[in-house]
C-alpha cells in the first residue's frame, strides 16, 4: 500500500488516477490478500487472561455482594435462594452454635447488560468467579441472556471448541496472517 | 439444417428457431443463469479485491454459487407486503413490466450472422436502444407509486441522471450509427469484420457508451439511484419476498442487454466465427457474441470493487460537462474515420 498517490488536479491525472485504481483492484482480483478467519473452522487462541464468560463457584462464595456494588452496568443480581438446596453445605467438623440463615445470597449475571470488565472477579474476596476465554456466543431469545442460577454454575459451551486454534500474525505482505497453534514456536 | 428433428415439420421450423432465440439461447434461460453468475461474481470479486472471501458457506466446494439460489429459496417463502400507501396495480405490476423491458433489447440485438430470419430488420439497432431507453421512466414510476421517502428520492435521483446521461448515450449510439453508416446490427458486425472492431475505429464513442451503461444499470461509481448506505434500496426499497428478487435482478438482466449490445457495436459480435444455418449462423457465432458480452459484464461489475459512489451533482455534472465533451468528440471521431474509409 506504499505506492498511494493523489491523481493530479488535471484530466491527464484524473485519468491516471482512474486507470491506477483499476489496475491496482485487478492486481488484488488475481492475487488476493485475504484476511479473513475462517471462523467456525478456526478461531483464533485468545491471550491467556481474556475476559470471557465466567461462572460461579458456589462453594466459594460467602454472598458478600461486593461484586454487586462493583459492577459498573447492574449487570448482578443477588437470589435469595434457601439454605437447603444448596448442593453441599460444608460439613463443619463442629456443629454450629447457633441455627445457620435461613437464605443464602448468591449472584446471578445478567449477559446482556454485562461488559465483561471483570471488576466483580478481581473484587471477589474469595475468588468465588471462574474465568474463562470463552466469548463467542450468541442466544436467540432476550430470555436466555439472564441463567438461572444452576445455569450460572456452569460455563456455556463455546461453538468454535472444537475448531483449529490459529494465532493472528503480522505479515508484511497480508497485513494479518493466521497460523496454527503449533508451529508458534 | 436441423436434421435431428426430423420429425418435425419444415414449415415449423422457423417458428421453432425463434422461439429458442426467445427461450433458451440469448434469451429467457441463458438470461437467467448469466444473471446467477454473474450476481455470484460481482460479490465474489469485491470480495478478493477487498480482503475477504465473499459468499462461501452455501457449497463450500464450488466457493458459494449456489448462494443466490438459496437466497431466492428465502426469498419465496417470505410475505410480499403491499405498503398501505401504494398504488396497488403499478406496484404490483411494474415490476413485471421492467423485467419484460429489460428482457426486451435482446430480441433486437443479433448474436449470429444468420438472424434476420428471425426477426428481419434494418433497424435493430435504433429498435434495440429504443427499447432500452424505456426502462428508467418504468423505474421513475415504481419509485413514485411506492409511497416511501427512500424510493421517491431514488426516483427523483433516476430522473436527474437519466437527464444527463441519456444524451450522452444516445451520441455514442449516434456516433456508431454514423462511423459504420447503418442501423442494421447484423451488417454492423460484417463491416467490422472487414475493417477493425469498433472500439479500435472509434475509442471515444466506446468509452462513453460503458459511463451511460454504468449510470443506467446502476453499478458502482453510478450506484446512486439504488444507494443501499443512503436510500435502503433506492426506488425498489419496498419491495419483499420474491418481488425483491425480480427487482434485484432487473439492473443486470439490463446488463447483459446492454453489454450484448456493446459487443456487438464495438467488439465486432462474433466476429471470427461465421456461418450459415441454424448451428453455424446463430448457435456457434452466438456463443462468441455471448462470451464477449460476459466478459463486457465482468468488468462492469468489477468497479464495485474499486469504486465508491459518485455524489449525486459530481454525477450530473460529470455528465453535463466532461462525458457530454467525450460524446461529441466521439461523434467528430466518427465523421473523420467514417470520412477516411469509406
Ligand atoms: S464483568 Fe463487569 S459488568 Fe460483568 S458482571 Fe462483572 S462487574 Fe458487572
Ligand atoms: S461472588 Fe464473591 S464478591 Fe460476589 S457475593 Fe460471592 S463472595 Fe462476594
Amino acid at each position: 500500500m506504499s505506492d498511494q498517490k493523489t491523481p493530479r488536479k488535471s484530466a491527464f491525472g484524473e485519468v491516471k488516477g482512474h486507470i491506477d485504481a483499476l489496475a491496482t483492484g485487478f492486481k488484488y482480483f488475481v492475487d488476493p490478500h485475504r484476511m479473513t478467519l475462517d471462523y467456525p473452522a478456526e478461531a483464533m487462541e485468545l491471550p491467556k487472561n481474556y475476559r470471557g464468560f465466567f461462572r460461579l463457584v458456589d462453594e466459594k462464595c460467602i454472598g458478600c455482594s461486593l461484586c454487586e456494588i462493583v459492577c459498573p452496568s447492574n449487570a448482578i443480581v443477588m437470589m435469595q435462594l434457601p439454605v437447603a438446596q444448596s448442593p453441599a453445605p460444608q460439613a463443619g467438623a463442629q456443629a454450629p452454635a447457633r441455627p445457620g440463615p435461613k437464605v443464602k445470597k448468591r449472584p446471578v449475571v445478567d449477559w446482556g447488560m454485562c461488559i465483561f470488565c471483570y471488576f466483580c472477579v478481581d473484587v471477589c474476596p474469595t475468588e468465588a468467579f471462574e474465568p474463562s476465554s470463552i466469548h463467542d456466543l450468541s442466544y436467540f431469545e432476550e430470555s436466555e441472556y439472564r441463567p438461572t442460577f444452576e445455569g450460572f454454575l456452569k460455563l456455556p459451551e463455546s461453538p468454535s471448541k472444537n475448531s483449529k486454534k490459529v494465532v493472528a500474525k503480522l505479515d508484511e505482505k497480508n497485513g494479518i496472517k493466521y497460523e496454527e497453534k503449533g508451529d508458534k514456536e | 439444417m436441423m436434421t435431428f428433428l426430423y420429425f418435425i415439420p419444415n414449415s415449423w421450423l422457423p417458428l421453432l428457431e425463434s422461439a429458442f432465440y426467445a427461450l433458451i439461447f440469448p434469451g429467457f434461460v441463458a438470461i437467467l443463469l448469466l444473471a446467477f453468475f454473474i450476481i455470484w461474481f460481482e460479490r465474489k470479486a469485491a470480495a478478493r479485491v477487498q480482503m475477504r472471501y465473499g459468499p462461501l458457506w452455501v457449497s463450500k466446494r464450488t466457493g458459494g454459487i449456489i448462494q443466490l439460489l438459496a437466497d431466492m429459496i428465502r426469498f419465496s417463502f417470505q410475505e410480499f407486503i403491499i405498503p398501505q400507501g401504494a398504488d396497488f396495480i403499478p406496484f404490483v405490476f411494474l415490476p413485471g413490466l421492467l423485467l419484460a423491458f429489460s428482457v426486451l433489447p435482446t430480441v433486437f440485438i443479433p448474436i449470429g450472422p444468420d438472424y434476420s430470419h428471425i426477426f428481419p430488420s434494418n433497424y435493430s439497432l435504433l429498435l434495440a436502444v429504443a427499447f432500452t431507453l424505456v426502462i428508467p421512466v418504468y423505474l421513475v414510476a415504481l419509485g413514485w407509486a411506492a409511497d416511501n421517502k427512500f424510493s421517491f428520492i431514488g426516483a427523483l435521483r433516476e430522473a436527474y441522471l437519466l437527464v444527463s446521461y441519456e444524451v450522452p448515450f444516445i451520441l455514442a449510439v449516434a456516433s456508431a450509427f454514423l462511423l459504420y453508416g447503418s442501423l442494421d446490427l447484423v451488417k454492423i458486425v460484417g463491416i467490422q469484420e472487414g475493417t477493425l472492431p469498433g472500439i479500435i475505429l472509434n475509442p471515444l464513442a466506446a468509452i462513453v457508451y460503458i459511463i451511460a451503461v454504468i449510470r443506467a444499470t446502476g453499478r458502482v461509481p453510478y450506484d446512486i439511484v439504488e444507494a443501499d448506505s443512503e436510500l435502503v434500496f433506492g426506488p425498489y426499497t419496498e419491495y419483499s419476498s420474491l418481488m425483491f428478487g425480480f427487482v434485484m435482478g432487473v439492473p443486470y438482466i439490463e446488463l447483459y442487454s446492454y453489454s450484448l449490445l456493446f459487443s456487438v457495436l464495438f467488439l465486432s459480435g462474433w466476429a471470427p466465427v461465421t456461418g450459415i444455418g441454424f448451428l453455424g449462423g446463430l448457435i456457434l457465432p452466438g456463443i462468441v457474441t455471448f462470451v464477449k458480452s460476459v466478459i463486457v459484464m465482468c468488468f462492469l461489475v468489477f468497479l464495485r470493487a474499486v469504486y465508491p459512489r459518485y455524489k449525486l451533482d459530481k454525477a450530473v455534472r460529470a455528465g453535463w460537462s466532461w462525458v457530454f465533451y467525450l460524446a461529441l468528440a466521439a461523434l467528430l471521431l466518427s465523421a473523420v474515420v467514417s470520412r477516411v474509409l469509406w
